[in-house]
């Protein structure tokens, strides 16, 4: 039992001052324990990157063009889109119907922007051509954006590329479908030039099947099939049959965009409501007619782009509605117009759209000098060997393009619909992965699966910089493949700032004038676009989440990013709720 | 140099002598005078003080309390009222440990409003952890306020001297004011032990659990108990440069004396003049001056006390539900001495509110106690006329 | 970007270390964070018993990185003139006194100490960060609790029946040269204020709105949102006095319901539809009362 004096402090050591005076920080205090989740930067994806085809890194391109860095900015473009300036120009843009920002106020206009980094491009000297690292060569059957984007991404990953062209001149569907007033030959020229100057090796004239019989195609290592859909649909128009003044649409087109100028007379009924009717409707226009397009459904089903229709309208053609053609009118052997059938709207069909159905006895007649049938095309596949299945008048392929009977890979307008040329550019890039990984895995490489989901921007397409594990000058952190929707946004942050919209041709008569309608923007206007870009789900160091940290917690990182300290954070949130983007999460993982 | 000033102005004097950089006031009565000659002083720049005229008693002692934690010499004066009013924060300076001082004047306490002299605001306030003084005489204010200055720098504790209403605060006494040269070499400029100091920034005063509250009021008391012998230099020191010195207590006549008086404040000096006269009549009377009533003097106490026959403890407050404090006090500091030398305590009350104590009735006192073997009660009030 | 950048208006050093313990997602902290980053390191605080008493963490132990002084509840205004009067005696008059208080502690129990102070014109600042009730001992109501609300003397069978006291109306009878509210939503205001409060001599006072998450009933990540939502809706708008008589707003208030602030809060859950009609109307009417103070002055 110890003696020690009850009435004495105790000898504990412990020092106790005598007033209370503090000697430490709370950094002693270690405040972390308290959370039950906790904030995690990460980067996630897009809309609009989710919603590209292409898969390009719109918001980074974004990015580096708000840095000034307008250089990079086209280099990154480039590298994932071979033909921005056509895209820019052609494309139908459902990077803009994701675009988060048309919750704030109105899209980005992402198209004008693409434009204008795509004829930066083509203004400058090309870039030299790729080094020719591996000795495998593949044919591309087509040269439509399909084929050229395979050919394209395929050069840069160092192999011999032969492109066989049916056609006198390369382009596809581009040169061929697409009115000169929508892309101008100046700029197509141009822009295949430019890929073609990769040292890629082009046989116009050539078509498979004929002019190079299938197994020719031997000597190669594979063959990428995108030879595209050019044969339009039967309208199946009664007594139709023998009636010239009833043409596939397509047929016009082709004429027209190779530079004829046929007299369609002075009434043109167009049949259909996709793209290809929008721009027979509008050459036709061009040509003189007064232009009557036919659609059997309503607008809100038409499968034009908006813009397209929109135009047309401005333009002056006219549009009817819920009409179907079911005969023809003859007036002793001339022809003299259609019998139409009105429609209504039933039930949605296997596509979700409300099925036409006609209203029984409501007929009525449409004169016409010419009809022109624009209701969808179908694929020359005759040339395929069986080994490669189709289906329902498509390639079946893998999410590589890969066909049943390897090498053979497809892409393009022969193996999906809806058809785009943005698809087609796609389906080009993810083929011209999958003939890498497979000549890789050919040649008894140490490959690995390729890593789909990690390649992809959200639910969108590859990006061919992932694939090559090129440095990404975006700085990602953390990068979750997951879209970031406007809910995980926090509006407070941003300001509203109008659109700016293209500038067009104000010509009252179009008649005879296929020139450029759009003029785009200028430069100065479509860097205020690329400010318009809330850079959605990527952080971009605007350093909220530090300045509404009730805790101190993050800190700047030497490399320009953020860094939690969990010793202390008490995983409040007020991080992940303030950042504008969406670029911090909470989570319980790891608690 | 002498000078006749009443009480008041002799602390206003002490004050000004120390050098006081934070004044704080508000006025109440008695105490007016000290405020109103410190802010002349002020004015006229004899006295560069910064000087905050507040809006209550709580305020002054809260803002002499953050003048002291910045780390500068600082004043405040009040009484009764304004005393009780800043209870809350009389704790807050003597655990922060800031060596605040005030000069109470001792007023009763309301209801009904009493102006005149009483104990009771200043022993209420015992147990707040301040050093107090009592003094009872004018000189001894203008000295004790200098005093008070270097104990509590030194100890770290606020100091409390306190003076009688109007018999001291408004009667006129000579009072020989010390050079200002000599009162510098007694009392230099503050250098405070902690401050507010942002090239050394500290939290002051922060939650202290029960692991370690106990601990920081131990060092308080101990600075207590070390205030007595401080004390002691302090009036060494001062008795070198001016002569003078009171003591914690003053034995006067004590010697073989069989009957000792135990008084406080101007009573004393009235209780000397009755004991001058008792002795010259023959009787072994004599008289214990209390001047530090905290730390309570308890070894004076034994010292003095033990082993005489009989004490009476002259108490101008009176703690309701037990006696007058000196008294009681007094009582418990006796009890540990051996039962033969512990004398027959007798504890008298009167005073209160100002009434006068005279001769007589402290002729009375001194009677009364050597009549009786007991005392019927433990207070025993002098003068009840219901 | 469209999203204004406001990091280069944030000064960079925190003067307040982690480890502190106010509830997650209180403003409490914020606020003094960005205030101490305006202020810099010249600083004292005076802080008298409130939330921050706690938050500043117990002995042995400070958050602040400044000197830092406990006080009594009523004592800040009085404290902190105190302090003032000590570094001025010794020559100081750079250091930067700052008194921090709760509602409690300005609206109520200290109103008499910062009266007195501010008629005096005291040089310090005096900031309350104001969560609209005595949060620190659990909730109770302090005459900063606005009308309607529960707190725990105030329940929902019988909440709150007096509005706001109007303090920024009684800092601005006393003349003092400078008087603001500030939001922790609007950090380049709030800190742009300090700074300019910083500069000016005589009594300031800055009154903070702070949401507290477990006394008006709200999740932790909704601090910044609804003090945000508090001044867009006109509830607290942001403006600033000077001399008592020139009143100005410093930002934009678009105004419009203020039902989903309310309704956010489940301190406000037991409010029926027209009750809610009452505390737009009154919003609407100090509303008009600022607009008329701004227009013709006081």
């Amino acid at each position: 039992m110890s003696e020690r004096d009850v009435t004495r402090p105790n000898d504990t050591g412990r020092n106790i001052p005598p007033v209370a005076i503090s000697e430490t920080s709370t950094l002693v205090n270690p405040t972390g324990s308290w959370k039950y989740i906790m904030p995690r930067y990460e980067d996630r994806v897009a809309p609009c990157n989710a919603g590209c085809p292409v898969g390009i890194d719109i918001e980074g391109y974004m990015y580096l063009i708000r840095q000034g860095r307008l250089r990079e900015a086209a280099d990154l473009l480039v590298r994932e889109n071979p033909m921005p300036a056509v895209t820019g120009r052609v494309c139908h843009h459902p990077c803009e119907d994701s675009c988060n920002r048309a919750s704030l106020d109105e899209a980005v206009a992402i198209h004008s922007v693409e434009r204008r980094l795509g004829d930066m491009i083509l203004a400058a000297p090309p870039p030299p051509a790729p080094e020719r690292t591996r000795t495998e060569t593949v044919a591309v059957i087509g040269s439509g954006p399909a084929g050229l984007s395979c050919a394209c991404f395929l050069t840069r990953m160092g192999y011999g590329v032969t492109v066989f062209e049916a056609a006198a001149e390369a382009g596809g569907m581009l040169r061929l479908g697409i009115p000169e007033y929508r892309l101008p030959r100046a700029i197509l020229d141009r822009q295949i030039e430019r890929i073609q100057a990769a040292g890629i090796d082009l046989r116009t004239s050539t078509r498979v099947g004929t002019d190079v019989p299938w197994t020719e195609l031997d000597e190669f290592d594979a063959v990428f099939v995108a030879p595209g859909a050019h044969v339009g649909k039967d309208s199946r128009i009664e007594g139709a049959e023998g009636v010239t003044a009833i043409r596939p649409g397509l047929e016009f087109l082709k004429e027209v965009n190779a530079g004829e100028r046929p007299d369609l007379g002075e009434r043109v009924v167009v049949v259909g409501g996709g793209n290809t009717a929008m721009d027979c409707a509008r050459s036709a226009l061009r040509l003189g007619a007064d232009v009557t397009v036919l659609y059997r459904r309503t607008p809100r089903e038409m499968p034009a782009i908006p813009q397209e229709v929109r135009e047309a309208k401005q333009e002056g053609v006219e549009f009817e509605f819920l009409a179907a053609p079911i005969g023809v009118e003859l007036d002793g052997g001339d022809f003299t117009g259609i019998t139409c059938q009105r429609m209504e709207l039933g039930e949605p069909d296997e596509s979700g759209r409300r099925r036409p159905v006609p209203i029984e006895g409501d007929v009525f007649t449409v004169t016409a000098d010419t009809v022109l049938t624009a209701i969808g095309e179908d694929c020359d596949l005759s040339f395929l060997p069986d080994e490669v299945h189709t289906t329902w008048g498509l390639v079946e392929v893998d999410a590589l393009g890969e066909s049943t009977s390897a090498p053979v890979f497809a892409g393009g307008d022969v193996v999906d619909l809806p058809r785009s040329v943005a698809d087609a550019l796609g389906g080009g890039k993810r083929a011209a992965i999958g003939i890498d990984h497979f000549l890789r895995e050919k040649a008894g490489e140490d490959v690995t699966e390729v890593p789909l989901d990690a390649l992809r921007f959200g639910g969108g397409n590859v990006s061919a910089l992932r694939y090559t594990k090129d440095e990404d000058p975006i700085p990602r952190e953390a990068p979750v493949n997951e879209t970031v929707t406007w809910d995980q946004m926090n509006p407070n942050h941003f300001h509203t700032v109008p659109r700016h919209e293209d500038h067009f041709h104000d010509a009252v008569d179009l008649r005879s004038a296929f020139g450029e309608t759009n003029f785009g923007l200028t430069q100065k206007e479509a860097i205020e676009e690329a400010e318009r870009c809330l850079n959605c789900g990527v952080c971009n160091r605007c350093e909220l989440c530090l300045i509404f940290c009730p805790d101190m917690a993050i800190s700047r990182r030497e490399d320009g990013g953020f860094e939690i300290d969990m010793r202390y954070c008490k995983g409040c949130g007020l991080c992940a709720a303030e950042c504008p983007r969406g670029a911090v999460t909470m989570t319980r993982e790891g608690i | 140099m002498k000078k006749v000033m009443i009480g008041n102005h002799a602390v206003s004097w002490g004050v000004l002598r120390s050098r006081v950089e934070v004044i704080s006031a508000y006025p109440i009565t008695p105490q007016t005078q000290i405020v109103e000659a410190l802010s002349d002083m002020v004015a006229d720049g004899s006295l560069p003080a910064q000087y905050i005229k507040v809006e209550s008693e709580h305020s002054a002692m809260a803002a002499c309390i953050g003048a002291s934690i910045a780390g500068t010499r600082t004043f405040t004066a009040t009484s009764a009222q304004g005393l009780a009013l800043m209870h809350e924060m009389l704790h807050w300076a003597a655990g922060g440990r800031l060596p605040v001082v005030m000069a109470n004047v001792n007023r009763a306490m309301a209801p009904g409003w009493n102006i005149w002299t009483d104990q009771n605001d200043s022993l209420s306030q015992r147990d707040t952890g301040w050093i107090q003084l009592y003094c009872e005489t004018n000189q001894e204010v203008f000295d004790t306020t200098i005093q008070s200055f270097k104990l509590a720098e030194k100890v770290n504790l606020p100091v409390m001297l306190v003076l009688d209403a109007f018999f001291l605060s408004h009667t006129s006494e000579p009072v020989d004011v010390t050079e200002q040269e000599d009162v510098d070499r007694f009392l230099p400029r503050r250098e405070a032990t902690f401050k507010m100091d942002t090239s050394d920034p500290h939290a002051f005063g922060a939650l202290v659990r029960p692991d370690a509250y106990t601990e920081m009021r131990w060092h308080q008391q101990e600075a207590m108990r070390e205030a007595r012998d401080v004390f002691r230099q302090v009036e060494d020191e001062w008795e070198a440069i001016t002569g003078r010195r009171y003591g914690a207590v003053e034995a006067y006549r004590t010697e073989d004396a069989d009957l000792l008086l135990v008084t406080s404040g101007t009573i004393t000096s009235t209780a000397r003049t009755v004991v001058d006269e008792r002795r010259a009549a023959g009787e072994k009377v004599g008289l214990l001056k209390v001047k530090m009533f905290r730390p309570f003097p308890t070894d004076e106490l034994r010292s003095h006390l033990g082993g005489v026959d009989r004490v009476a403890v002259l108490d101008r407050n009176i703690s309701p539900g037990h006696g007058g404090i000196f008294a009681e006090e007094t009582r418990s500091a006796l009890y540990d001495v051996p039962p033969e030398d512990r004398p027959i305590l007798f504890g008298y009350v009167l005073g209160l509110g100002g009434r006068d104590v005279t001769p007589g009735v402290i002729n009375d006192i001194i009677d009364n106690t050597r009549a009786k073997n007991q005392p019927e009660r433990e207070d025993l009030w002098v003068g009840v006329e219901l | 970007m469209s999203q204004t950048i406001i990091k280069q208006h944030i000064p960079r050093d925190d003067l307040l270390a982690s480890g502190h313990l106010a509830c997650p997602g209180c403003a409490a902290p914020i606020a003094m964070n960005l205030v101490l980053k305006a202020l810099g390191p010249e600083t004292m605080v005076v802080l008298p018993a409130c939330c921050w008493s706690i938050i500043a963490g117990p002995w042995p132990q400070s958050s602040l990185r400044v000197p830092l002084f406990h006080t009594a509840f009523e004592t800040g205004a009085a404290v902190a003139s105190g302090i003032k009067a000590g570094l001025v005696s010794r020559g100081d008059t750079e250091t930067t006194v700052i008194a921090w208080a709760g509602d409690g502690g300005t609206f109520d129990i200290g109103l008499q100490a910062l009266s007195g102070a501010a008629e005096r014109n005291e040089d310090f600042i005096y900031f309350c960060y104001d969560n609209e009730a005595y949060m620190n001992t659990g909730v109770q109501r302090s005459s900063a609790t606005p009308w309607g609300a529960w707190t725990t003397t105030t329940p929902t069978s019988d909440p709150e029946h007096q509005p706001k006291k109007d303090i920024m109306a009684i800092m601005a009878a006393h003349r003092i040269p400078y008087a603001a509210t500030a939001s922790v939503a609007y950090p380049v205001d709030l800190v742009e204020k300090v700074k300019k409060a910083r500069t000016i001599r005589g009594t300031r006072f800055i009154h903070i709105l702070a949401p507290c998450p477990p006394g008006w009933k709200t999740q932790n990540d909704e601090t910044i949102d609804l003090a945000r939502m508090a001044v867009e809706r006109r509830i607290f708008p942001l403006l600033e006095v000077e001399n008592g008589g020139d009143w100005r707003f410093t930002v934009d208030h678009p105004g419009g319901s203020i039902e989903e602030y309310i309704r956010r809060q489940a301190r406000f859950k037991h409010l029926t539809d027209q009750q809610i009609e009452l505390i737009q109307t009154e919003v609407a009417a100090r509303w008009e009362i600022l607009s008329k103070r701004v227009k013709y002055g006081t």
